[in-house]
């Protein structure tokens, strides 16, 4: 029996790597086709305004943006093969290493939204669970609910209305303040850690600052999603047979809720948080705009304001990729912890 | 808090003082005494950089930073039109289509690899082979060949006389650059460039921040009044008016909307100064003589003189733009030479309904005459909304017009207002070079001379246009501007709505930022300083 479920393990884990080809493959082929039928191209949205016509055209035809559409499906589907996304039109910079730079400043920006998500969803929803039906839950769930409704950009700027310019404590905009960021060496992409390698106390603070905004505005919006599930869980385990049977051994209740109750309730979080990803990455990209951080996501928009085809598609690429294999991971897990997914 | 943060923000500036005092101090031997005093600056900015290569980029984003990095032969000195030597020590036309420049000796590119006439030859050469597509190789038309002659001499050969050829000059696309370093066919990365201007790239993070120090070998005429600048990138304006309202920048320069330079004049206790010059970004709107309204030349004519008699300009940079425009009643921008009020001189300096109405009646034209009027949101800024709204309301308070105002994303609206699509639609321009005919043949020449593609032509309008080409004489060419700017007027192919002002903000205690703020768009950095 045990030979024959690991068996229905590998083939499920089998058939979901195999659906993984046509999805991105899916996904490569509409992004392509959106960026071509959409008016414009980038020659027209840099020197439109500038240039006649007949000079455009010169210019469009030299650059290999007149051939026909099959041709450049070919040659692009070639280069997402080898590895290579191409080099942007309107910057001149190979598509990788903007997503190598842009998406470390994402990530950095995501985890700490995730931290700052996971400290305020998970304590609020397990005493909303816990306290039931009081004042205190039916604040909490207010708060989830409005936090989660409330535009990224919104929840943005009047943080910056408030702790950047009325107090004063916080900076507004960046990565790091610009005499920080000017002089602090290169070595992972990733601020904070650069100023660690680097063993600058006073830029991994500067630096540390000016991500406390822009995470908190984000992770405030996924601890909406958290109060609410974690809640949900904890009800539902309170009501289980081994919770009553705990309380009837004489466990007091703290320890029956943390140790029992909570640690159960938690795992579909778990999972709920993997989904978050795709979330937490569109989150990113109008958190990015908002705090002026130089993410992958705000790279994003400027490359789509100038039709840039080519860094558009890489980043899209890039960003689909994250999502499947974040999805694929899931799944493993789950398959790998619950049999019934399998079938 | 803040203190601690002020602490922390200084205990860094220090280092950085330190860092780059450094950088200065072993430019002392590069033998250049021009660079490197006072503090360094910030300047942000919500530009956006194309390239740095000077054959990749047509842009003020990436010009901006350029006119510091790289020498031109030519350039245009702080109020001044008129572009002067840089890296040449002499330049003149021997000839009608000859133009020779003589190089200054001594100078060098930040790697200390000399710069030579033969540099200049490549420079040009190169530029005409990449062809860019974003880049600026269309400006060099005019010229036939660039060779050298002697060691020390460039000789540029024109295709036809071309008075203005020093003018484009003095553009950052014909920057000198090191052939060891630029290769012949292909465009350089931005943070691998080398050039020989007052300031040495020293770290460049797309879209983040580019820093500037002083160039060691710089031997050049200009003198550095800061010792290093960082440009910081911002995507929205209002997040670099909090930057300069915080202080994280010194300057914050283009690009904010009218309300934010309206608050922002009333933050002086706050220590930030908004400051202004004259510019030349202008508003107009076009008229498609194929399409517009109107069952005959005349008719359509008289549309469009009832119009430019209809349009209150100052109503529209009070109201609409803050004062940070004023009315602009020719196509040549006031500042430039040539320039004359000519649509004052033909319609008056005030609306005049009775005399629209007269003009319409006396064509025939039947009232109200329907016009789609195309716009476009976010190309010309959030504003344009604003302002072809105070259009529609002025035009039909009249009761002779009746506009249908229709907008459309600039990704569409580039493509189809020179396809016979739109009977009239906005445009703006900004200038390649500071001279008049920057204004006077993109729109007013016959095609291809002219990009609009609006069918207006004009005989007189052509021979005035190639006289003031020809011509070196000021007084000349004025005359033929006047000329152009008047037939302009009376037939109104194009009715120009408003001249942009150069406007920065910037912190108490800046200084030089005024006297950069010119009709060239040369933002010089080496004019900055900070006490």
């Amino acid at each position: 029996m045990a030979k024959k479920n690991s068996g229905s393990l590998r083939s499920y884990l089998l058939v979901r790597l195999l659906l993984v080809l046509p999805m991105v493959l899916i996904l490569l082929t509409f992004v392509f086709l959106l960026m071509r039928v959409a008016p414009g191209d980038p020659i027209q949205a840099a020197l439109g305004g500038k240039l006649s016509p007949a000079q455009l055209a010169a210019r469009r035809a030299a650059a290999g943006y007149d051939r026909p559409l099959i041709v450049q499906y070919g040659e692009y589907l070639r280069q997402v093969i080898t590895g290579n996304f191409g080099t942007t039109i309107t910057d001149h910079r190979p598509v990788i290493d903007v997503v190598k730079t842009s998406g470390a400043a994402t990530l950095e920006l995501t985890v700490g939204a995730l931290v700052v998500a996971i400290i305020v969803g998970v304590p609020v929803g397990l005493l909303c669970g816990r306290y039931r039906d009081t004042w205190f839950d039916a604040s909490g769930r207010t708060f989830g609910v409005v936090i989660y409704a409330a535009p990224v950009f919104l929840t943005g700027l009047l943080a910056q209305l408030i702790f950047g310019k009325d107090l004063g404590w916080l900076p507004t905009s960046g990565q790091a303040s610009p005499l920080t960021q000017a002089f602090l060496q290169t070595h992972s992409n990733f601020l904070l850690i650069d100023t660690i390698i680097d063993g600058n106390t006073a830029a991994f603070w500067d630096v540390f600052k000016h991500l406390i905004l822009p995470a908190t505005t984000l992770g405030l919006l996924l601890s909406g999603v958290f109060i609410r599930l974690v809640r949900v869980n904890v009800i539902q385990t309170l009501r289980h047979d081994y919770i009553e049977a705990a309380r009837a051994r004489g466990i007091n209740e703290p320890r029956v809720v943390f140790r029992h109750a909570f640690r159960n309730a938690l795992v579909p979080v778990i999972t709920v948080m993997g989904l978050q990803a795709a979330l937490l990455l569109s989150g990113a990209v109008l958190t990015e705009e908002t705090f002026n951080w130089p993410g992958i996501g705000h790279a994003l928009i400027d490359y789509l304001n100038n039709r840039d085809y080519i860094a558009v598609q890489g980043i899209i690429t890039v960003f689909a990729l994250a999502v499947v294999v974040i999805s694929l991971l899931i799944d493993f897990i789950n398959a790998w912890a619950d049999p019934r997914m399998r079938y | 808090m803040r203190q601690r943060r002020r602490m922390a923000q200084g205990l860094t500036l220090l280092a950085a003082v330190a860092l780059i005092a450094t950088a200065c101090g072993s430019s002392s031997s590069g033998g250049s005494s021009s660079g490197g005093t006072g503090k360094p600056i910030v300047v942000g900015t919500t530009d956006k950089v194309v390239s740095f290569d000077p054959a990749g980029s047509y842009d003020q984003g990436s010009w901006t930073p350029m006119y510091s990095m790289y020498q031109t032969l030519l350039f245009f000195p702080p109020g001044s039109t008129k572009a002067t030597p840089d890296a040449a020590k002499s330049c003149a036309f021997t000839d009608t289509t000859t133009y020779v420049c003589t190089m200054r000796s001594g100078q060098k590119f930040w790697n200390g690899d000399p710069v030579t006439a033969k540099d200049v030859v490549y420079s040009f050469t190169r530029n005409l082979k990449i062809k860019a597509p974003n880049g600026a190789s269309s400006l060099l038309d005019p010229v036939k060949s660039v060779t050298t002659q002697g060691s020390d001499k460039v000789v540029f050969a024109l295709k036809q006389p071309f008075a203005l050829f020093p003018d484009i000059l003095g553009d950052p696309s014909n920057a000198i650059v090191d052939p060891k370093v630029f290769p012949p066919t292909k465009l350089v990365a931005n943070d691998k460039i080398v050039g020989s201007g007052p300031y040495e790239l020293s770290k460049y993070q797309d879209g983040q921040q580019l820093v500037l120090k002083p160039n060691p070998h710089y031997a050049g005429t200009l003198k550095l009044h800061n010792s290093g600048v960082i440009v910081r990138y911002y995507t929205q304006a209002s997040a670099l008016k909090l930057a300069v309202e915080g202080g994280d920048a010194d300057v914050a320069y283009r690009t904010f909307s009218p309300t934010d330079i309206a608050s922002l004049r009333g933050e002086g206790s706050r220590g930030v100064q908004v400051v202004e010059g004259q510019g030349a970004e202008i508003q107009y709107i076009v008229f498609n003589q194929k399409i517009m309204p109107g069952g005959s030349a005349a008719q359509k004519l008289a549309i469009r003189k009832a119009m430019a008699l209809t349009i209150d300009r100052p109503a529209i940079a009070k109201s609409d733009y803050n004062n940070t425009v004023t009315p602009l009643y020719s196509m040549i921008p006031a500042g430039l030479t040539g320039h004359t009020e000519s649509f004052k001189q033909v319609y008056g300096d005030a609306p005049n309904t009775a005399k629209a109405k007269s003009t319409l009646s006396s064509a025939g034209v039947k009232t109200p005459v329907s016009l789609d009027l195309w716009w476009t949101p976010s190309h010309y800024g959030e504003t344009s909304a604003d302002m072809y709204t105070t259009i529609k309301r002025q035009l039909e308070a009249t009761g002779l017009f009746k506009i249908n105002l229709h907008s459309a994303e600039w990704d569409q609206y580039s493509g189809a207002y020179p396809t016979d699509q739109y009977q009239s639609f906005q445009l703006g321009w900004f200038p390649d070079y500071p001279d008049s005919d920057d204004y006077a043949a993109p729109f007013y020449g016959t095609s291809p001379l002219s990009f609009l593609n609006d069918h207006f032509s004009n005989p007189q309008v052509d021979s005035a246009i190639a006289a003031e080409r020809k011509s070196t004489d000021p007084s000349a060419r004025a005359k033929s501007f006047g000329q152009v700017q008047l037939i302009g007027a009376q037939q109104a192919p194009i009715i120009p709505i408003w001249q942009g002002k150069e406007i920065a903000v910037q912190r108490k205690g800046v200084t030089g930022v005024a006297s950069t703020l010119d009709p060239s768009y040369t933002f010089r950095y080496w004019l900055i300083g900070k006490s």
